[in-house]
């Protein structure tokens, strides 16, 4: 048996995960390239969240996006492998 | 056996990355042109009463029905005498049967565009087709059992008309010793003052709850996602807004009421995408707001109600007398003068009337300003054009510095061909590899994602304001435009009006527009210009998304489409105006290769 918390963290990434893909599928082509960064920043917030669950995973993410502006270097970001946690 | 599949692709050259994006999104399109459809707010049949109404209720034959509720549907024969209500803004007239206002026109407004358009129906008497009406009354407070007033009680007056300079006054004697007393002055605007008075000049105490509503007795609809209508209050600061469609739920709660509040002054009413009628309380008076549904007979509409009641019973006792003051609003939601009866009658915030949404913080100041430039201006297009250029100027650091950049990126794109041509089989690793060059070279290919999150609410703000701007309503433009508010009418599948029949009719897809063509045009020189290089997959899906837009933008009010054909023309000069002056620094790959 699973904890409940385990269960909502599972809920909760399900709904992160499926709203990132919605963005990708349906916004994401209207926009055009604009991430500085390699992976996107969807893709990081994906990877993000299967490594780190949807917590640490969505505030890795929301950080990303913040970083993700015209005065930053980009280049190639991964999120951190999860033992660095 | 799907590796295998995507083996033999590969031998063969194309790439199942590709196609699958290709396809997802070509499906994408078809979804969203159909999709959209579905979600676009049509252009809603007169939700107004046709004004053609006569202001005279026809005569019901039903008269034997008894309930109170029912009395209202069997007009007694005998006419009432009206009294004329004319002020600058507002016509129409008060009926002493019931002592309703249940008739009144906007005379600054009509129905079309037309010259002899009627003007907008806001009050229509009940029998008539859409009854709305204000209804000013009193209830038996528990225990008390004085003759009330009743919807076809016929008052006494000795006025004739209401206009900014005469106030008037109704009254009606109980016969048990109470007189009521309605006592009506209206502005030069929109606003009725009303004070309702009981004079006990019997023996014993009458214990009375005085109210006001505004009601409507017709199936009313309304409202979409962008936009509200339907019943709305500020109780206690708090905006509280439903829709017709939730209020009939309450035709089984207990007292037919859907929803209540208790508070101190505050306003409820019925708002249309223009138009408000609504009661608001005294500042200081304790009172409780409701919406209620009262459900009709077998094939009749039922009736909204939305009002207030005092919160206590007010007891005369014999000899004295008790009134209770507030007012009415009946006329257009102009944000200005919303604000100033806010000011002026302490009724808190009369502007939340209009449906700024969730970004309201930034929706009010741009409403404010857009008004400001309509007002100097004297064309809302030429408003919204100029708002769009302060925009971008106050954007413009962000866009320089993005633009820079891509001016940089030019240089590079031999490179980035080469580097895609050996990784062709990867676009992951080759993506990888641009990004390093980029890193390399110090550029950037892109503005970010943050700047992108932050226009998206800008964009939404003014989407939203071009549906609640009261100004854009049947504000001409140039040419064949004559309402922003609607979308262009031209349409290039009947060679814009030569061929007699209107496609959209078949298939409401089928409308591509001038203005529509226009921005699919800018659009796509706009991409020419700033396309940087990019995984060719993505970029053979960009050149379609000019074409996409023209059919998706085609059906938005023509307003829409007028801001975006200039704000991308503005980006366009923008972004060759920076390039222009940008100088570049020799890129390090360019001085490798001269040594």
């Amino acid at each position: 048996m699973h904890s409940v918390g385990y269960w909502l963290s599972r809920c909760v990434s399900g709904v992160f995960v499926l709203l990132i893909k919605a963005y990708k599928l349906c916004v994401s082509p209207f926009l055009g390239q604009n991430c500085r960064f390699e992976p996107g920043c969807s893709t990081y917030g994906l990877l993000a969240i299967r490594q780190h669950g949807p917590w640490r995973g969505g505030y890795l993410t929301v950080r990303r996006i913040c970083r993700c502006h015209p005065w930053s270097k980009g280049g190639i970001d991964y999120p951190p492998p999860p033992d660095s946690a | 056996m799907k590796r295998k599949l995507i083996l033999v692709r590969r031998k063969t050259g194309t790439r199942p990355m590709d196609i699958k994006r290709i396809i997802a999104a070509t499906i994408l399109s078809g979804l969203i042109l159909i999709g959209f459809d579905y979600f676009m707010p049509k252009p809603a049949p007169a939700t107004h009463a046709p004004a053609q109404i006569a202001a005279t209720p026809p005569v019901s034959s039903q008269s034997s029905l008894a309930s109170t509720d029912a009395a209202q549907n069997a007009a007694p024969a005998v006419a009432a005498r009206r009294l004329t209500v004319r002020s600058p803004d507002v016509q129409g007239s008060i009926t002493l049967k019931g002592a309703l206002l249940d008739d009144l026109v906007l005379t600054k407004y009509r129905e079309t565009l037309a010259k002899d358009s009627p003007l907008v129906r806001l009050l229509s008497a009940p029998g008539s087709a859409a009854p709305s009406y204000v209804v000013i009354g009193w209830e038996n407070a528990p225990g008390s059992n004085a003759a009330l007033p009743e919807l076809n009680t016929v008052w006494q007056s000795n006025d004739d008309a209401l206009d900014p300079t005469h106030p008037v006054t109704m009254h009606w004697d109980n016969g048990q010793g109470q007189v009521f007393i309605i006592r009506l002055s209206i502005d030069s605007h929109y606003v009725i003052a009303v004070q309702q008075t009981v004079e006990n000049h019997g023996t014993t105490p009458v214990s009375l709850i005085p109210y006001q509503r505004v009601q409507r007795d017709y199936e009313a609809q309304g409202g979409s996602w962008t936009e509200h209508e339907g019943p709305v209050s500020v109780m206690d600061g708090r905006l509280n807004d439903e829709s017709y469609k939730n209020l009939r739920d309450a035709a089984t709660h207990p007292d037919h009421t859907y929803w209540a509040k208790n508070g101190t002054g505050g306003w409820v009413g019925l708002s249309d995408k223009y138009w408000l009628t609504a009661v608001l309380a005294e500042s200081t008076a304790p009172v409780s707001a409701s919406f209620g549904f009262v459900p009709g007979l077998p094939g009749t509409a039922g009736s909204y109600r939305v009002g207030f009641t005092a919160q206590s019973a007010q007891t005369i006792m014999p000899n004295g007398s008790i009134s209770m003051n507030s007012h009415i609003f009946a006329g257009a939601k102009v944000v200005d003068l919303l604000q100033s009866y806010s000011r002026d009658l302490h009724v808190p915030d009369l502007d939340k009337a209009i449906d700024f949404g969730w970004f309201s913080f930034l929706t009010r100041p741009i409403l404010t300003l857009l008004h400001w430039l309509y007002v100097h201006l004297g064309n809302f297009g030429l408003a919204l054009m100029a708002l769009t250029l302060i925009v971008k100027i106050i954007l413009f650091p962000l866009a320089a510095k993005a633009s820079a950049s891509s001016g940089r990126m030019r240089l590079l794109a031999p490179k980035i061909q080469e580097i895609r041509e050996r990784h062709k089989d990867d676009p992951m690793a080759a993506n990888q590899k641009v990004m390093a060059l980029y890193k390399e070279e110090g550029v950037s290919p892109a503005s970010g994602c943050l700047p992108m999150l932050i226009q998206a609410p800008i964009f939404f703000c003014l989407y939203k304001m071009l549906y609640i701007s009261i100004d854009e309503r049947h504000a001409p433009f140039f040419g064949w435009i004559h309402d922003l508010s609607i979308p262009d009418p031209t349409n290039i599948f009947n060679l814009f009006g030569l061929l007699p029949f209107d496609p959209t009719a078949y298939i409401s897809m089928l409308h591509v527009s001038v203005w529509g063509t226009a921005l699919g045009i800018t659009f796509w020189l706009l991409q020419r210009q700033t396309t940087v290089t990019m995984d060719p997959a993505q970029a053979r899906i960009m050149q379609f998304m000019p074409l996409v837009y023209v059919f998706f933008m085609s059906s938005f009010p023509a307003s829409l489409l007028v801001y975006y054909t200039w704000n991308n023309l503005l980006t366009f000069a923008q972004q060759a105006f920076i390039q222009s002056r940008t100088t570049l620094p020799v890129p390090v790959t360019t001085a490798k290769k001269g040594r």
